[in-house]
């Protein structure tokens, strides 16, 4: 979240699209309540009715994988009518920024695309630069290839027709939304996206929230209280494990992992560091060598010194262009290439789409390692209905681990506050937290290596480890130390203390931290601010509730990321009585600014406020993704639809997708497979359901396997509420209950009804006679630059079952 | 600590204000049932985090003699002000009822069957394969010559559900195994 | 003066925070139920679930959909006919709290004979009472009465994340609960508080009470 839950409240207009608030973050509704009670109106846009939608002002069916649409639709309303914020739009943004000649687009192709690669040569996509390397801008906008000139131009083809078309709302229901969010283009006013994995789980989930953005920067509505483009993130530490980076392609921090090409560290830090040619951009990641080398450091201690690139050759480095991903780790595994591995608290045999897959995939392993709370669909894959189990070969260790009341630590959560939680009993039995699991465990394989030798034994002999996992420590070494007598502000550090802010960190090998965004939660002045439970604030920051005494969060306390953009030039905030910063006096109050610097009427030391962009701006046009540098529509990969009314490209020409034997997907329109499947989770269990299908007072409410459909199909289809039903695509069959209801409603898509029917994916073989995994249906079609699955649209048969296996 | 509304609780805890039925003015032996005390009283309470949604609710454990009483939402947290949600709600009996694995579990190959095993034995053997399989299989240099230092042929999935010192711990290990097959819960 | 519940549905997401809460609180087990084309689970009040939250949909006359949600549970009567009835049978069967205006089923009612304790349900004009078949005893929401008397909220109530609910004095709450009314009313014109001179347990509905549940409301 650029914002954080509490701030909700401060919104004029909450469009809640993509995201199904009430039930899988029902505690957000306080703030979005709240919101309500000071005038905002609420807005769901959704395939469909849900809790989320009861108590908005009103519900906005759309079809599934339609957003890019419905926001496109949107943009042109913005721009054709200049609803946008100008002074804004003019300051912090692109839009006088020249795109370079070789960018086009024609026909839902961008310019540079090949084919045979499925993939754009991003290069045709630069922006045009001038005689010093930096950017060309046209204040007046003259310039046709001018950022906002373009996407006025791309998004002219949004029209309410076309927009209403695909996505089967109402030109009135359009208007509706978009006059009422729109409005929230003046100064003070200010309107927020709730989005989640209604969003990301597309193929083109990366456009949908990019598209979110090129709204949300017109409007002037990022960096203001009660704005933003706010994930409401599913998991109970997703955003911590994500800052913490346990994914192949980033290093903790948001830095990139180490590439084949970039051998040396001088090599890592050139390609990744980048330089800006405005002197009043901050171009924060200028630092990122400090963030490296303090990583390093942490990492391998003593032994990172300069003269060995402070150990970045014991790094591994990935090829580029190489996925590494999940649904790349299992289609290796599913064709033998992968021996064996971890899967600790995550249940693939029930939560990844092509789950038929995913089960043969994983009894080719020879070796498996689970740690969980229960057993799952993943630690008895071996057993699961249908199999012998003596014709798998797959051994399987399974670890029992500790739940949250059992250990202490932190947690990072949407709002990016860093939360401590102490433990309060001992672990059940002989579980373990998944650090006393891995400590050990990498000692004795260190004790192997110091013993036997073997392959490359250096970076496990070298790392700065440690005996035993102790929590207060990890939090520290996360936080960063000095390993040299060293002075910040005419304060003096000895060697093992920890680096107050990460404006501390060097790129000298005197600083360590495991991951900078977190440097300052915990110092020697003031120890664990995780810790902190002080609801003090200023009457400014109360306005807003900011809360700056309560906890911590990154980057360095600040609440709201990019709140210079909440300021005009001269650091007056544009709605003075929801201030974020405010310059007084020569300095700033309220929030944590970005930045000590002065405003931008300072010409000499003002800073622009994006300061994480290079050139200081916020981007429209983003040369970046994969798939263009502006969203464009594209259908799911599997779609009822022949063709749609915004080019001749049906699906995105650059969607990942894998070809195995069981890897099928249904061409567009295939008249057998008619209905448009969209899954969810619902708020009575935890996403797959692993832990919550076990307390028994949760699957009291929620028992078995639903499928949600119109009263119009279940008509056609003879099906009445209750009967149980099969679900089939190219892929799989799933037996579910059916649950006809006014909630869901047919589509009409370009003349022709589409029915669209929702499943969630909590349910799984391992608690007895509630059904199976909903993902056996859902597609392997991943975004191209996430790779994540499109588990929110593929297309299915169902009909009324004669009799039921899986539910009881 | 500060505590605000919760001031009044601290007095159950220190068993001042546990008022019982019979104090209220009606025959103790017909509300038998209600009667005794608080359930929470003369607990030791303990500040946690929900386990489940991003919101991350604080909520208070209630533990007497290293047991857990009752849970309930923390009232002194500015987001969720003492608020759950269904799931939030059930943490007691999710802890308490008794569906948790308890002791590391060992299904052999071609087995129809779990086998008890202790932790040494466990560890061990799990490093007995990572060893052998990176020794195998490491990879120093690519096609191209350029050196890389990864292994391919182990994974590492998961998760989301642990802390951020634990996924430091995670995150370091498996780069120092030369661990690329990495991922969680953040890309599905 | 008798303590007070506020139930504004109209703020009500059905997260079963205290529907969950009440069972936790209380210890009670989970029933075995099923999947039967609705998300109320379980269908009914019973003896392991004394709070319910019942789901209620329909099209309304201009085709837009409403989804109503009533958190059930014991109005607390301010005079309750099953207290009466019951006391008839056997005295002190159930007791009203004249703190706290808690009408509370004791352990007395598994004295009930099988047509009086059928008598006493029959009586509650809002559906609540329940046989438990083993214990032979009426249960039903006792108002957290443990918690009250030691001036806590009851635990639906604390648990409640969108202010569905208000528990206090009754002089406190009955401002609160007009005051929301009308506020409402602009929004839904229907919109009335359920019975409010009788109970303890006031109900705000924006709807006619058939399109909630039938015994929404007595009045």
């Amino acid at each position: 979240m650029t914002n954080h839950w509490i701030d909700i409240k401060n919104s004029d207009a909450v469009l809640i699209i993509g995201s199904n608030a009430a039930e899988h973050h029902p505690v957000a509704f306080k703030w979005i309540m709240q919101a309500k009670d000071n005038g905002a109106t609420l807005m769901h846009v959704d395939p469909k009715f849900s809790r989320t939608s009861a108590r908005c002002d009103f519900h906005v069916p759309l079809r599934s994988g339609t957003d890019i649409p419905f926001l496109g639709g949107m943009l042109n309303y913005i721009l054709e009518n200049e609803l946008y914020f100008k002074d804004y739009v003019a300051n912090y943004t692109n839009a006088a920024f020249v795109v370079g000649k070789d960018y086009d687009f024609k026909d839902g192709l961008f310019s540079g695309y090949d084919p045979a690669t499925r993939k754009y040569d991003k290069s045709k996509w630069a922006m045009e630069t001038g005689p010093d390397g930096g950017p060309v801008i046209d204040p007046t906008l003259q310039n046709e290839r001018c950022v906002i000139n373009l996407m006025r131009r791309h998004y002219s083809r949004y029209t309410l027709t076309n927009v209403s078309d695909v996505t089967g709302i109402s030109e009135e229901n359009l208007l509706k939304v978009y006059e009422i969010f729109c409005a929230t283009g003046k100064p003070d006013k200010a309107g927020t996206i709730l989005y989640a994995l209604g969003w990301t789980q597309h193929t083109v989930g990366v456009q949908n929230i990019r598209t979110s953005a090129l709204i949300q920067l017109l409007l002037g509505n990022i960096g203001v209280a009660g704005g933003g483009i706010n994930a409401l993130r599913g998991e109970p530490n997703v955003q911590g494990s994500t800052d913490h980076a346990l994914l192949y392609h980033i290093l903790p921090g948001y830095n990139a992992m180490p590439s084949a090409p970039w051998q040396t560290l001088a090599q890592y830090r050139k390609a990744n560091t980048p330089a800006t040619t405005l002197k009043n951009s901050v171009n924060w990641w200028s630092n990122r060598p400090k963030y490296v080398v303090s990583l390093l450091k942490g990492w391998f201690g003593d032994e990172a010194t300069q003269e060995n690139d402070f150990c970045y050759e014991l790094l591994p480095k990935i090829e580029p262009g190489e996925d590494y991903s999940y649904m790349y780790v299992m289609d290796k595994m599913y064709h033998g290439k992968i021996r064996g591995g971890f899967i600790f608290g995550v249940n693939p045999m029930n939560s990844f789409s092509n789950t038929n897959k995913m089960r043969a995939a994983l009894d080719k392993l020879d070796w498996l390692v689970c740690s969980e709370l229960h057993n799952s669909e993943t630690t008895d894959n071996w057993k699961r209905p249908g199999v012998d189990p003596k014709t798998k070969k797959t051994e399987v260790f399974l670890l029992p681990s500790a739940h949250r009341i059992e250990k202490e630590g932190t947690i990072s959560n949407s709002g990016r506050w860093l939360q401590w939680f102490d433990q309060a009993v001992q672990p059940a039995g002989e579980a373990r937290n998944f650090a006393d699991i891995y400590v050990p465990l990498f000692n004795t394989i260190r004790a192997l290596y110091k013993a036997e030798g073997g392959a490359f034994p250096e970076p496990i002999l070298k790392m700065h480890w440690t005996d035993k996992f102790v929590a207060d420590e990890w939090v520290r070494r996360i936080n960063g130390f000095f390993w040299a007598d060293s002075k910040v502000g005419g304060k003096t550090y000895k060697r093992g203390q920890l680096v107050p802010t990460f404006g501390a960190l060097k790129d000298d090998g005197s600083t360590s931290s495991l991951n900078w965004i977190y440097t300052g939660s915990y110092t020697e002045e003031e120890g664990n601010k995780s810790k902190r439970r002080n609801s003090s604030q200023t009457p400014m920051q109360a306005a807003i509730g900011l809360y700056p005494n309560w906890s911590w969060c990154w980057p360095v306390n600040r609440r709201i990321l990019y709140n210079r953009a909440s300021v005009d030039l001269n650091g007056k905030p544009f709605n003075p009585k929801k201030a974020v910063i405010a310059w007084e006096n020569g300095k700033w109050a309220g929030d944590v600014p970005d930045g000590p610097w002065p405003p931008m009427a300072d010409r000499e030391n003002g800073k622009l406020p994006f300061i994480m962009m290079k050139d200081g701006h916020g981007n429209f046009y983003g040369p970046g993704p994969a798939d263009g540098p502006f969203p464009e529509h594209y259908e799911p990969a599997e779609t009822p639809l022949a063709r749609h009314p915004f080019s001749s490209q049906i699906s995105s020409p650059v969607y990942k997708y894998h070809t195995s034997d069981m890897d099928q997907i249904a061409a567009p329109a295939d008249p057998r497979y008619p209905y448009v499947l969209t899954t969810y989770s619902l708020t009575e269990h935890w996403c797959g359901g692993g832990e919550t299908r076990n307390v028994p007072n949760l699957l009291e409410t929620e028992p078995q396997l639903y499928v949600e459909m119109s009263h119009q199909l279940a008509g056609e289809k003879g099906i009445t509420n209750g009967d149980g039903v099969i679900v089939e695509s190219p892929r799989g069959r799933v037996e579910a209950i059916a649950m006809v209801t006014v909630r869901i409603r047919p589509f009409t898509i370009m003349g022709k009804t589409v029915h669209l029917v929702g499943m969630p994916f909590a349910y799984g073989w391992t608690t007895p006679k509630c059904g199976d995994s909903t993902n056996r249906l859902t597609v392997g079609a991943y975004d191209p630059n996430t790779t994540i699955p499109e588990s929110k649209a593929c297309c299915v048969n169902l009909y009324k079952a004669d009799k039921l296996t899986e539910i009881g | 600590m500060k505590s605000t509304r919760r001031s009044f609780l601290k007095g159950v805890s220190a068993g001042i204000v546990c008022l019982t039925l019979g104090q209220l003015g009606f025959d103790l032996g017909d509300a038998h049932a209600y009667a005794g005390k608080l359930k929470i009283e003369g607990a030791k309470e303990v500040i946690s985090v929900c386990p489940f949604c991003s919101v991350c609710c604080q909520i208070i454990a209630y533990v007497r003699d290293g047991r857990l009483v009752a849970t309930e939402g923390d009232p002194d947290f500015p987001v969720n002000e003492g608020a759950l949600c269904a799931k939030g709600a059930a943490l007691f009996t999710m802890y308490t009822s008794r569906h948790r694995l308890e002791k590391p579990l060992y299904r052999a190959p071609f087995s129809n069957h779990w086998v008890e095993k202790d932790w040494e034995w466990t560890l061990n053997e799990i490093a007995r394969r990572v060893k052998d399989a990176r020794d195998q299989d490491m990879i120093l240099k690519n096609a191209k010559g350029q050196t890389v230092n990864r292994l391919e042929s182990i994974f590492a999935m998961g998760t989301s559900h642990a802390s951020n010192e634990e996924c430091a711990v995670i995150h370091q290990a498996m780069r120092g195994l030369g661990v690329v097959h990495m991922d969680h819960q953040a890309r599905v | 003066m008798p303590k007070t519940f506020l139930i504004d549905t109209t703020r009500c997401t059905a997260c079963r925070g205290c529907q969950l809460a009440c069972k936790e609180w209380h210890d009670l087990p989970a029933n075995e139920t099923k999947q039967r084309g609705s998300h109320q689970n379980p269908p009914d009040l019973n003896p392991n679930n004394l709070k319910i939250v019942r789901f209620h949909e329909y099209l309304d006359t201009k085709g837009d959909v409403v989804w109503n949600f009533f958190p059930d549970q014991c109005r607390h009567c301010l005079i309750p006919v099953c207290k009466d009835v019951a006391d008839m049978a056997v005295p002190g069967a159930m007791i009203r709290d004249p703190k706290t205006g808690a009408v509370l089923t004791t352990e007395k009612t598994a004295e009930l004979a099988p047509e009086d304790a059928r008598a006493v349900i029959d009586a509650c004009p809002y559906n609540i009472p329940r046989l438990d078949p083993k214990t032979k005893r009426l249960t039903k929401c006792d108002m957290c009465i443990d918690r009250v008397s030691v001036g806590m909220q009851p635990i639906c109530v604390k648990t409640c994340p969108t202010g569905t609910m208000v528990f206090g004095e009754r002089e406190e709450v009955l401002p609160v609960a007009l005051k929301r009314l009308e506020k409402i009313k602009t929004r839904f014109p229907k919109a009335f508080l359920a019975d409010m001179r009788d109970v303890s347990v006031i109900y705000l509905l924006a709807d006619d009470k058939e399109h909630y549940y039938e015994y929404a409301a007595f009045l």
